[in-house]
């Protein structure tokens, strides 16, 4: 990795979701030098995991494989995945970050053509599909990955199932000698993008994510919308049966001071925009309630509000849900109060979608000192940041339009300081 | 083409070898590609491939690369040669992982590998490495229009980042509705409740800053040009040169008047502007409209908003909730009581929901309700409204009520409004004919007069808003170089238009300096390709000045059209609408496709291996058929797959071609047209459609069924949906018999 | 007592949230509810009260002073802490209740008819009294507060378990008769008057 090309001209992009592909692209279409980190194997993000996008009902990997088009066909973006920042000092316009390389155990030979994961017998983990499901320990983590190359699981290293996907592999991908790599870069800006991740569930103790099997996520039902994902893109309860009752939970660990104090913008659309699955796979045979607080359906994307308003099979209480006990047949019960008039309710749904909402992926201990992180986790945007910007999810809890768009501006903050460095700005 | 020199090489790596006979391929390739050079390798992306091909363009003067192997998705990094043209032929995804591999299918494979070995060299004889037009330099200067809170944003933030910046204002005053601001709303931690109206500091910083060019009282009178050659004149008579256009002219409120039931006549009733423009006049006391000290303040949420009614605004204008509250924090500062009846109170984010505590700590009371009326009520004003949690009707007295009526965008005219007049008249839909024309009655005044074919302003969206609806693009507007910004784009509060407006400042710079290039911008961004025409074939007939998504032809005095690189998005949409066929980029163009069709061997109709055409968008129709390869979803050996840019580029002769040359059937595979779009140029999808379904006069004239002809709207992922409609038509041709066109 | 409650009527006018701000404890919270609804649906008394704390909380906005302050609901309060351990505001709303409660008794509005009420009667009484509670007194005196035959009918009731635990010695019927009383009564008296000297004091501050 000695050649990693880098210098206080460099902007480093730490994320390579929507909002670091963004910032990145944004930048180096400016024909600035871009250093973009990603953790995971792939670049993509959360918006990967999405069936699709409101308020349009797009597909989420549309957008992505244009990114990827223009991240393919840019010499100025340098992608490192397997990827994590482990500190970073120094000031705008001379910071050195400390970067920590996980070994992928396949080299740039890997033409993804499958053979390695044919010849691996252990699964592990799919954290694609959030753990919902299996995969073969040496995989490709999902179609849209990019790059397109597989990556074999640590936990299979020194058994014969390695062995077996370095025999089967006819380009001489597969490296079972990598190691884990320390190397030290020195940028001119860093944009922090890391993202969000679901609130844990389980954490919510009265709704009982972890006791009961029909409780589930916001994000594991975006999962089951894949047809290659864990129900084989079908809408359905832990024991396979289809649901014809569906309930909605809003404000899952977000606007509570007990989870995350912040509201997280997202989970109202997103709750509205799953009706939208429901109708579009089950029609009249199953009904949607969403229990709120408040419909945060802001701006012109109202109209999408209005319109799930006018499905017959969708209904709404304003009731924060107070507690979800065990009922028959694996159904589940909903208690509290439908706070417009005062309606005690006991009802009784067959799934439950928990809208959890967005956590703030930014580490504390790695930022120089002064870097003002808020108490909800997010990057303020502070002089004291010096060359330091958040991005998307990394600044507030913010959907994916609102994300590119202040991703894009972050692109240009750090442009300003690299233009200091090089004695082009203002 | 003298120099022209075509080197095909064909992989044998990731299972080729076994499944194909790649001798007869590298055959196939000189004999029928008429490639000067053919060779085969075992890995052809790994470094010593790369270095076969790269020695062979050094060495031998290959001009054209046809890598024969993976799709071109995969592999990217490896196959990128300079100065060459490349092609990428798709024997991996596109054939052996969609084809079973049984000794009864290996003869149909094969064929289908030769074909596209055929297609490859054809589609690169045809094609020439576009070659810059370098006719433009560097532009570093922007023009913003509008001096509000987000045109000054993005006025600081250009030439912050090294660019001059003319910041054009139509009134004297800098500032716009924030400089009539009393406090704002915090940025961050929104706790804090309201802080000090910085914008005076902000307006110090554009007047001080020697990069920047204030042009106040002063409007545009015309815009012309493109991205990078900007000519711009002023009502002063002044005329400017800027690379790239930020638009922040803001929006203005919604007019109470619209709402009787509220007594806008009261002096006391007012929207949020007159109550900030009160209280900053009072420096923070609530006063009546007599004088008198208002105690009580009633603030009215959704005032005309979010509702079907006529003449109300369909949206939510998003600030509303936050800007009560500020406001609500005036009233008790000042020692009074404020309550603010809502529906859903829309503080979102980590900001916004701190803001919200801010002003419940403050003591301002939140009530959902939805308010019918307010009256003057005994020299005090009494709100009638139903408390939606008490579940009664119910009234409250108020000295002042404050009504949150939202935000209408200061766009100029709609420019498809007299053409959607048009086609509605053409429809004889009278209603629609109706609401159009009134629409075009109170058109506002043109902002950015651009010279442009299609019009004098960016075009709408929804509600009259600036925007490309794009979701993960937010600034790609169909005017390439000028850039919304700010609650002209989409409602929003002020934090967010100074985010919107540092982002459309990136994009103005990148404008600039992708034209200074002739790079296209979004989606195809760094192509350098470019539409030309030959002039002496046009018929002037202007299809596609009319077509263009982006309004990028002019047309010349005589009707010639005159295409401005900077403004191209080089989707071919033109060259797809030519009906002379004399519109082509150097490296896609009628014969691009039109060879490569033309390449495919027509096996004779009593072979029963018929042929189907499939015309597939690059953007998502390709790409999800490389996932179906990659989950080895079989489809027909007898389809043949040619990318094209977008739907809108394909033009009605590769369809009349290919049925007369025997295919027995065409499918065409483009994006999601109409209101929830997802074409990438916008109308390049829905174009394809309307001219695709005259195709049925010629499917008559040439006596064949109109089933060998579907247009289908697909997405990125139907991944399973395409290789079936590939395999429907393939039974539809069983149904219906061979085409009687072959040779 | 009303002379006080009409002095707070006069003084927080239609006010009643900043009256309560000022005057019940932990009243100051009520303004940070934001009309969830997870205290009414957590708490375990269901339907047995007219308005769950959340409807509360909106009425005290809505100035509805006396429904709110002569509700049984506050009375009904068994402080199991549901309601604050999941408000998403973190408002003390089990206190809340109290302070409420205890405020509308000051104000002369609670109902006198709620058992929660005159059970705090009977026990105050045997407070000042003894020194001490005299659980035989509180006893019966809480199984005759609806009237004598209803009393008879609960002593019945009751007649198995009273049997029991007199011979078991856990309950002296003698008691009922004088009864053990606290050493220093007078000294419980003073510290009594004391205290409600300070009230007094408490009282008077809001009276003009």
């Amino acid at each position: 990795m000695s050649e990693v090309v880098a210098t206080n001209e460099t902007i480093m992009v730490v994320g390579g979701g929507i909002s670091g592909l963004t910032a990145a692209l944004e930048a180096a279409e400016c024909g600035k030098q871009v250093l973009l980190i990603e953790k995971a194997p792939t670049v993509g993000g959360r918006v990967g995991q999405l069936y699709k996008y409101f308020p349009k009902l797009c597909f989420p990997t549309c957008g992505l494989e244009i990114q990827y088009r223009r991240l393919k066909a840019n010499k100025n973006i340098r992608l490192m995945t397997m990827t994590e920042v482990a500190g970073i000092s120094g000031e705008a316009g001379n910071y050195s970050v400390d970067l920590k390389v996980a070994p992928r155990y396949v080299n740039e030979n890997c033409t993804a053509c499958g053979d390695c994961a044919n010849a691996v017998e252990a699964e592990v983990d799919d954290a694609h599909n959030y753990n919902m499901k299996k995969t073969k320990a040496a995989y490709l983590p999902h179609n849209m990955a990019y790059p397109q190359r597989y990556v074999i699981d640590p936990s299979i290293i020194g058994t014969a199932d390695a062995d077996k996907a370095k025999a089967a592999c006819k380009v001489g991908a597969v490296d079972l000698e990598m190691q884990e790599e320390n190397l030290s870069v020195t940028v001119g800006s860093v944009i922090w993008a890391t993202g969000w991740k679901p609130y844990d569930a389980a954490k919510i103790q009265p709704y009982g994510y972890d006791r009961y099997d029909n409780v589930i996520t916001n994000v594991e039902f975006e999962r089951m919308m894949d047809p290659k994902g864990p129900t084989g893109g079908k809408i359905q309860r832990a024991d396979g049966t289809t649901p014809k009752n569906i309930a909605f939970i809003q404000c899952a660990g977000s606007r509570d001071r007990n989870h995350l104090k912040h509201c997280s913008r997202i989970c109202c659309m997103a709750s509205l925009k799953q009706t939208t699955y429901v109708a579009e796979q089950l029609g009249d045979e199953c009904k949607s309630t969403i229990y709120y607080i408040d419909i945060r359906a802001i701006d012109r994307i109202d109209d999408f509000h209005q319109r799930v308003k006018q499905d017959p099979n969708v209904s709404f209480v304003k009731s924060k849900v107070a507690n979800i006990v065990g009922g028959s047949d694996g159904n589940v019960v909903l208690r509290g109060v439908d706070t417009e008039g005062y309606n005690r309710y006991a009802n009784e749904h067959d799934l439950v979608v928990l809208a959890t909402g967005m956590q703030s992926t930014v580490p504390t201990g790695i930022f120089p000192e002064g870097t003002v992180i808020n108490e909800h986790g997010f990057i303020d945007l502070d002089e004291s940041n010096g060359g330091i910007f958040g991005a998307g999810c990394s600044s507030d809890a913010l959907d994916v339009n609102r994300a590119a768009q202040n991703a894009t501006a972050a692109a240009l903050r750090a442009i300003q300081v690299v233009n200091q460095v090089a004695g082009t700005e203002g | 083409m003298a120099d022209m020199k075509i080197g095909a090489y064909i992989c044998k790596g990731c299972g080729i070898e076994d499944r194909l006979d790649v001798g007869q391929l590298v055959n196939t390739a000189k004999r029928d590609g008429k490639a000067a050079i053919g060779k085969d390798h075992e890995m052809l992306c790994n470094a010593e491939g790369v270095k076969m091909i790269q020695d062979d363009i050094t060495n031998e003067g290959v001009t054209h690369v046809v890598v024969v192997g993976c799709s071109r998705r995969a592999k990217t990094e490896a196959f990128s040669f300079e100065g060459v043209h490349i092609n990428r032929t798709n024997i991996r995804e596109g054939v052996i992982w969609v084809r079973p591999d049984t000794d009864e299918a290996r003869e149909t494979t094969q064929e289908m590998a030769d074909d596209y070995v055929r297609m490859g060299c054809a589609e690169a004889k045809f094609s020439k490495v576009p070659a810059s037009s370098g006719e433009q330099g560097l532009t570093r200067s922007l023009l913003v229009v509008g001096g509000g809170l987000a045109g000054l944003t993005a006025t600081i933030e250009g030439a912050k980042t090294g660019y001059s910046v003319e910041l054009v204002n139509a009134s004297g005053e800098l500032g716009g509705s924030s400089a009539r601001e009393y406090k704002r709303i915090p940025h961050k931690n929104g706790l804090q409740g309201p802080v000090d109206n910085d914008i005076d500091q902000l307006i110090a910083a554009v007047n001080d800053n020697a990069r920047i060019t204030v042009h106040l009282n002063t409007t545009i009178t015309k815009t012309d040009g493109a991205p990078g050659r900007f000519s711009v004149e002023l009502s002063d008579g002044k005329s400017l040169t800027v690379g790239a256009i930020v638009q922040a002219t803001g929006s203005k409120p919604y007019d109470m008047a619209n709402l009787p039931e509220f007594s806008p006549e009261n002096p006391d009733v007012m929207d949020q502007g007159q109550f900030e423009a009160m209280v900053k006049a009072n420096n923070g006391a609530i006063k009546k409209s007599d004088g008198s000290d208002a105690r009580n303040v009633v603030f009215v949420q959704c005032a005309g908003q979010r509702s079907e009614k006529p003449g109300h605004l369909p949206y939510c204008s998003g600030h509303c909730c936050m800007t009560s509250i500020k406001q609500a924090h005036y009233v008790k500062a000042a020692g009074g009581d404020a309550t603010v009846i809502f529906d859903d109170l829309r503080t979102p984010g980590a900001t916004g929901e701190d803001f919200y505590r801010s002003g419940q700590e403050a003591g301002v009371a939140f009530s959902k309700g939805e308010v019918a009326s307010v009256k003057a009520a005994g020299g005090a004003l009494e709100v009638g409204y139903t408390d939606k949690i008490l579940a009664e009707e119910s009234t409250i007295k108020a000295d002042i009520v404050v009504l949150a009526t939202g935000q209408i965008p200061n766009s100029g005219p709609n420019p498809y409004l007299p053409i959607e007049l048009a086609q509605a008249k053409e429809d004889k839909d009278d209603a629609l004919v109706a609401k159009i024309e009134a629409e075009l009655e109170v058109q506002p005044q043109p902002i950015l007069n651009l010279n442009y074919r299609q019009g004098t302003d960016l075009p709408h969206l929804k509600h009259g808003f600036n925007d490309s609806h794009f979701i993960c693009f937010p600034y790609e507007t169909r005017r390439t170089g000028i850039y919304a910004a700010g609650p002209v784009r989409r409602p929003m509060d002020d934090q967010q238009a100074v985010e919107d407006a540092t982002g459309a400042v990136l994009k103005a710079i990148q404008a600039c300096e992708n034209s200074a290039l002739g790079r296209a911008a979004h989606p195809r961004s760094g192509d350098l390709s470019f539409p030309s025409f030959r002039k002496d074939g046009c018929t002037q007939c202007k299809r596609c000045t009319v077509e263009c998504p982006f309004g990028a032809i002019n047309e010349d005095e005589q009707g010639y059209p005159q295409y401005n690189e900077g403004r191209c998005r080089r989707c071919g949409t033109c060259m797809g609408a030519c009906p002379v066929r004399v519109i082509s980029f150097e490296n896609y163009s009628i014969d691009t496709v039109g060879q490569q069709l033309k390449a495919v061997d027509i096996p004779d109709e009593f072979d029963e291996k018929p042929r189907i055409l499939v015309l597939a968008c690059e953007n998502d129709a390709y790409p999800a058929l490389d996932m179906a390869g990659m989950n080895r979803t079989e489809y027909s050996a007898f389809a043949r797959v040619v990318p094209v840019r977008c739907l809108g580029s394909v033009n009605v002769i590769w369809i009349t071609d290919a049925l007369n040359s025997g295919y027995d059937g065409i499918i065409l595979l483009g994006c999601q047209k109409g209101d929830n779009y997802q074409c990438h140029f916008v109308k390049g999808s829905e174009m394809a459609h309307i001219r695709m379904s005259k195709v049925d006069e010629t499917l008559k004239t040439l006596n064949l069924e109109k089933e060998r002809v579907g247009t289908y709207e697909v997405a990125i992922t139907d991944v399973d949906k395409i290789p079936q409609i590939i395999n429907d038509m393939e039974k539809t041709i069983g149904e219906i018999g061979m085409s009687p066109f072959k040779f | 007592m009303s002379e006080m409650n009409q002095a707070m009527i006069e003084k927080y006018r239609s006010n009643f949230l900043q009256e309560v701000e000022a005057n019940v404890e932990e009243g100051h919270w009520v303004k940070m509810c934001m009309q969830c609804g997870v205290c009414s649906g957590s708490c375990p008394m269901e339907n047995n009260w007219d308005h769950p704390p959340q409807e509360l909380f909106m009425m005290i906005r809505a100035n509805k002073r006396d429904e709110v302050l002569s509700s049984s609901s506050m009375w009904m309060c068994t402080s199991c802490y549901n309601c604050i351990a999941r408000c998403p505001r973190g408002l003390p709303i089990t206190h809340i209740m109290h302070g409420l409660a205890s405020y509308g008794k000051r104000m002369g509005l609670a109902p006198k008819e709620q058992p929660t009420v005159k059970f705090g009667d009977i026990f105050w009484k045997s407070i000042v009294e003894n020194g001490r509670v005299n659980e035989l007194k509180i006893g019966v005196g809480l199984y005759f507060m609806n009237g004598f035959v209803q009393g008879i009918k609960n002593a019945l009731a009751g007649k198995e378990l009273g049997l029991a635990m007199m011979k078991t010695k856990r309950m002296n019927p003698m008691e009922y008769f004088g009864g053990h009383k606290c050493k220093d009564r007078s000294g419980i008296a003073k510290m009594l008057a004391k205290a409600a000297e300070f009230e007094a004091e408490h009282v008077a501050k809001f009276g003009k």
